[in-house]
This record gives structure tokens, sequence and C-alpha cells, in this order.
């Protein structure tokens, strides 16, 4: 675009400029050959008084000399007859024609034509009349185009060339910008502020960018502050509840009491989990969460984890599929279990009217793969990946789905610390639930002090 | 009238640029018309006369012209007065004196006559070198003149160098 216009710019200054030009070059040649013709006049005046055609001439053919640009030269008397003529070697035909249409100067053609009038005490004795040819002008007019071109070109390669780099300068800065907040709205990360020195537009843009940002992490960490102060706070009189429950259980045993309190129980150990969630949400956020590493074998876990399952389910019937028997991982036994339970119990509750959910385990190369099938209701291929976010819940209308929709998010977190992944498939019934944990034992991660991550 | 001099000149540009040969009284009449224009390339001695004199000495065929052209033209401003002498004595003063090409007289009793401050001209070949100021001779069928410094300047006059420019020049 700028090199666009300043083409343009330089094409008309370049034509003004040569219009110009060869206007000043054509009257600068006009006056001299008129002062040619009026010295030619003067000295014209006796010969044709005395009639001497040769003293006339002899005048014309210094011209030969004086001016080289002088193709025709010619005296006429007062009859308009020829009084005397010269003319250049290269000379074509005379055309007397163009000193008798009055005008004393005459752009025409390739040539310059100019008369004068020889005047003797206020009597007109005849016309002097020069045609002058104009070459030197093409040959002026060509350099001229020429070097209007080479401009034309210099210009456009030069505003190319600063439309580049103040282009870049400004994208440079922009793209940056465009380039750090894709990395925030992808990680979720507030925390980074971008430094930018200028003192035009953009930098007020990333100015008030950082303050926005800012502001997010503000209220980010009022919001993570919040779910931890109010897990701990609800946490406390709940563990006050479900205490004076069992105790009821323990005491209470007529019907339907005991039933009564068996419920409120249920109810309290659900609201449990789910503060308990909260509270490890609110730590991973604010990496605080810590993970224990120990030494322990794997199939026992999932055995264990099976057995405590198969105990309160009465609809499910959780099948091993063998695979592992003696591989010992270095990981937190306490965590995998809750993935493990989180699983299975998302298994359970996503295939109402099912009794059946799938627990495979093998060796894969250098980790461990885990896979918790059911035979529920599935999970939309767009929401696979969808399911792992933070309070993320099904879109499936059809079933109504308890929790706050945390657990797969915690599961992620623990995982992926471990140096595992974990993902979900869409199985032609139901959904299958993998995830993977690296037998080496340099992979398991925990926070530093000051690392937030997610 | 100017009208009437154009006119006159236009017939002899004519005149001039064909090959005819002329007739004596085309040629009377181009030689009048250079005589009077000589009279704007010769520096003259201011004359205590009122008016500009041209002298004929016997017939000449230049006289009728020459009167035509003095009735409307001046000399610096002096009306022009053609005087006919019949013989060297008759010579008065003049500002011109023209001797007509078939003069009798010999040329240096004129000559005398004549006297300072008076312009010769003469229509006889030879007669140039014979010390007359101007002379009209023909030349490749044109009219032309010999101009002899000496007498003009023992005449005490001064002709201008573009009038002597077209002159044949007689340095005697």
């Amino acid at each position: 675009m700028q090199v666009f216009t300043s083409i343009i710019v330089v094409s008309i200054f370049a034509g003004i400029f040569i219009a110009t030009d060869i206007k000043d070059y054509k009257t600068r040649k006009a006056n001299s050959v008129a002062s040619i013709a009026h010295i030619i006049s003067a000295n014209s005046i006796t010969p044709l008084l005395f009639q001497d055609n040769n003293e006339a001439k002899k005048i014309l053919t210094e011209l030969k000399n004086t001016s080289p640009d002088i193709v025709n030269a010619v005296i006429i008397d007062s009859a308009a007859k020829i009084f005397a003529i010269y003319s250049r070697v290269d000379a074509g035909p005379l055309e007397i024609s163009h000193f008798l249409n009055g005008k004393t100067t005459e752009f025409s053609g390739k040539q310059l034509f100019v008369s004068e009038n020889i005047m003797n005490e206020k009597q007109l004795m005849g016309k002097v009349l020069l045609e002058v040819d104009l070459s030197e002008l093409e040959a002026i007019k060509k350099s001229r185009y020429e070097m209007a071109v080479i401009l034309l070109l210099a210009a456009a390669v030069l505003s190319f060339l600063i439309a580049s780099i103040v282009q870049r300068y400004i994208s440079r800065r922009l793209l940056y910008l465009v380039d750090k907040m894709k990395q925030v709205s992808v990680t979720g990360n507030y925390n980074t502020t971008i430094v930018d020195n200028g003192k035009d537009e953009i930098g007020t843009l990333i100015r008030v960018y950082n303050n926005l940002m800012e502001q997010v992490r503000e209220s980010q960490h009022k919001k993570d502050e919040f779910i931890g102060i109010a897990s701990h706070e609800l946490k406390t009189p709940l563990t006050s509840i479900k205490g004076y429950l069992d105790l009821l259980n323990t005491m209470e045993e007529r019907q339907p009491n005991k039933q009564f309190v068996q419920k409120a129980s249920d109810s309290v150990t659900k609201l449990e989990r789910l503060i308990k969630d909260l509270l490890d949400v609110s730590k991973i956020q604010s990496g605080q969460l810590q993970l224990n590493i120990k030494e322990f074998n794997i199939d026992e876990l999932i055995n264990e984890t099976i057995n405590s399952f198969q105990m309160v389910s009465e609809s499910h019937t959780i099948v091993k599929e063998d695979g592992l028997h003696y591989e010992q991982v270095l990981a937190d036994r306490q965590r995998i279990e809750q993935v493990l339970i989180n699983l299975l119990s998302n298994a359970i509750k996503y295939s109402p009217g099912e009794n059946k959910v799938l627990v495979k385990s093998k060796r894969d190369g250098d980790h461990l793969l885990i896979q918790v099938r059911d035979y529920g209701i599935g999970i939309a291929k767009d929401e696979l990946s969808e399911i792992f976010e933070r309070f993320y819940r099904t879109k499936d209308s059809s079933v109504h789905i308890s929790g706050f929709g945390l657990g797969l998010y915690i599961c992620r977190d623990i995982i992926t610390r471990h140096g595992g992944t974990i993902w979900a498939t869409k199985e032609p019934k139901g959904s299958s639930f993998y995830f993977t944990l690296p037998i080496q034992q340099n992979s398991v991660t925990n926070p530093s002090s000051n690392n937030s991550n997610n | 009238m100017l009208k009437r001099i154009s006119f006159i000149v236009l017939l002899f540009c004519l005149a001039g640029s064909s090959a005819v040969a002329q007739t004596t009284e085309q040629e009377a009449d181009l030689k009048a018309v250079f005589l009077y224009n000589f009279t704007k390339y010769i520096d003259w001695e201011p004359s205590t006369e009122n008016d500009f004199i041209i002298g004929i000495i016997g017939n000449a065929a230049i006289e009728k012209p020459i009167s035509e052209i003095a009735k409307t033209n001046t000399v610096n401003n002096k009306n022009i007065v053609i005087r006919h002498f019949n013989n060297p004595e008759e010579i008065g003063a003049c500002n011109i004196l023209f001797i007509p090409y078939g003069t009798t007289y010999p040329i240096s009793s004129i000559l005398d006559k004549a006297g300072h401050g008076v312009l010769t001209v003469s229509e006889k070949p030879g007669m140039g070198n014979q010390g007359t100021a101007f002379n009209f001779v023909i030349k490749e069928n044109k009219l032309k003149f010999e101009a002899n410094l000496k007498a003009i300047s023992d005449a005490g006059l001064k002709a201008s160098s573009q009038l002597l420019k077209l002159a044949i020049i007689i340095n005697n």
C-alpha cells in the first residue's frame, strides 16, 4: 500500500518536474532563437534596401557555425518572395506556410519556427524566418524520462524497504502480544506480563493488557483463596457431623432409625468427598499439592480398590482382566488409589442400568497402561478432551449426574505429575479411560514452592 | 506616401529577382530609390540650407523618379529639392551632385565645382576610378554601386560601413 502510494506520488512529481523542465527549455530556446532572428533582421535592412541578396545570404550562412540547430533560415521580402536562404546540409523541404500564419513562435512537431518582421522606419520590408531542429530537446526528454523511471524504481524499492522495516517493527510487537495472549488462553496461566517500552499506541495497548492480566490474576487468586477457605471451613463442621452420626450408627439398633442414620451418614460421606475434591483443586491451583512417593505393587492396589468398591456397589460387577502381577511402581499410593476410585466411580455413575465395569492392566514398554471400561451412556467425541477441565460436567442431559465435575481434573493433575498421561476414548457402548504410569523413577514430579502450573 | 514607395520597392524587388534584363526606366527608378537610400547612410555636414538639395548636371533619366521621391520624403527632416544644372558653371550649393551617363563635360571640372560636403554620384563604368564618390554599375544583371573611399573622405563625408559592405570598394 505504501509502495503504491509512493510510486504515485513520485510519478506525479516527476511528471510535473519534467513538464516544467521541458517548458522552460522551450521558452529559453524560443527566446534565444528570437534574439538571433532579431539580429539578422537588423542586419538585413540594408541588404534589403539595396537588394543585395548575396550580402543577406552571407549573414544567414553564418548560422552554420553559430547555430547548428537551425535547419532553415530565410529572409523574405515584402512580397513574401525568398530574398535569401540558408539550409543545413540535412535539411528537409522548407514549409513557408508555417511562417505566414501570424505566429512569431510556433512549436510544431519536432521543429520550432520563429519569425520576425524586418522593419525600417515603420515600414515592413520583409521577414526573417528561422526553423530550428529540436532534436536536442528530444534528447533531453529521453534522458529525463529515463531518470524518472530510475527514480520511480528507486522510490518503489526504498518505500518497500521502509514499509517492511516499519511494519516489522509494529507487527513484531503486535504479533508478540498476540502470541502471549494465545499462550495465556491456552495455558490459563495469567502470571506473565509483557514487556514493551514503546511510547506509542502499541505501548499503551500492552500496558492496559498487563493491567487487565493483573486484575485477572487478582480475581483468580481470590477465587482460589476462597475455595481453600470455604472447603476448609466446610470440612470442620462436617467432620463433627460425621463423628456424631457414626456414633449414632453404632448406638442405634432400631429400625427405621438405623436406616435414617445410615442414609444421613452416606450423604455426609458424599459431601465429604466433594469438599475434599474442592480442597484438592485449591491445592493444585496454589501449587501446594504434594506427592508422597513410595514404591508399591500396583496390582495389589488395583485388587484392593476393586474389592472395596465391590463391597458398596450393588448394581455393578467389576471385572478385572489380568495383566500385571509383580510390577512395582514408584508413586504416591494414596493418589493413584484416588484416581482409580474416581475412574471406577465414574464408570458406575455413567452406566446406570448396566451391570459391568471392566478393569485391564498391562505393561507397555517402559510404562504401565491401566484401563477402566464402562458400558454406559458414553461420551460425545468433541467432549473427550473437555471432560478433564475444571468444573466440566457432561452436556448430555439424559442423565442427572451429581458432583462438581472436578474428579477428572484432579486425576489428570495427579497422573501428569507422575509423568504419565490420562485420556478417554469412545467405545461402541460406553467409554474407556486409560492412564499410564512410567516405571522409570525419574519421571515423578513434585512442585517446588514457587512453581504454579496446572 | 509610404505606400507609394512600398509599391515601387515591391516592383523593383520583383524586377531585381528576375533574370530579365532591366529597361532604362526601371533602372532609373531603382537608381533613384538607391540614391534616396544613400542619404540615410551618409554623415552629412551641418548645413545652413533649409533644404536637402540634389543637383543633377545635364539630362538624366533619374530626374523624374527622384523628383517623385522628393515630393513625399525627407532627409533629416529637410525637404528634398531637385536642382538642374546645365553646365559645370551653374553648379551651386547641393548635398548630392548626380552626374548622368551621357555627360560630356570633363569629370575633373565637375568635381572641382562640386567642392566640399557634396556627394558625387555617377552611373558610368570607370567613373568611380575617376573620382566620383559613388558610381552605379550593373553586375550580373543586378544594380550595384562602386564606392570611392578617398573621394568620400575628400568630400569631408563619412559613409556607414553597412552601406560600404554592399559596395564595390575603390581605394585610390
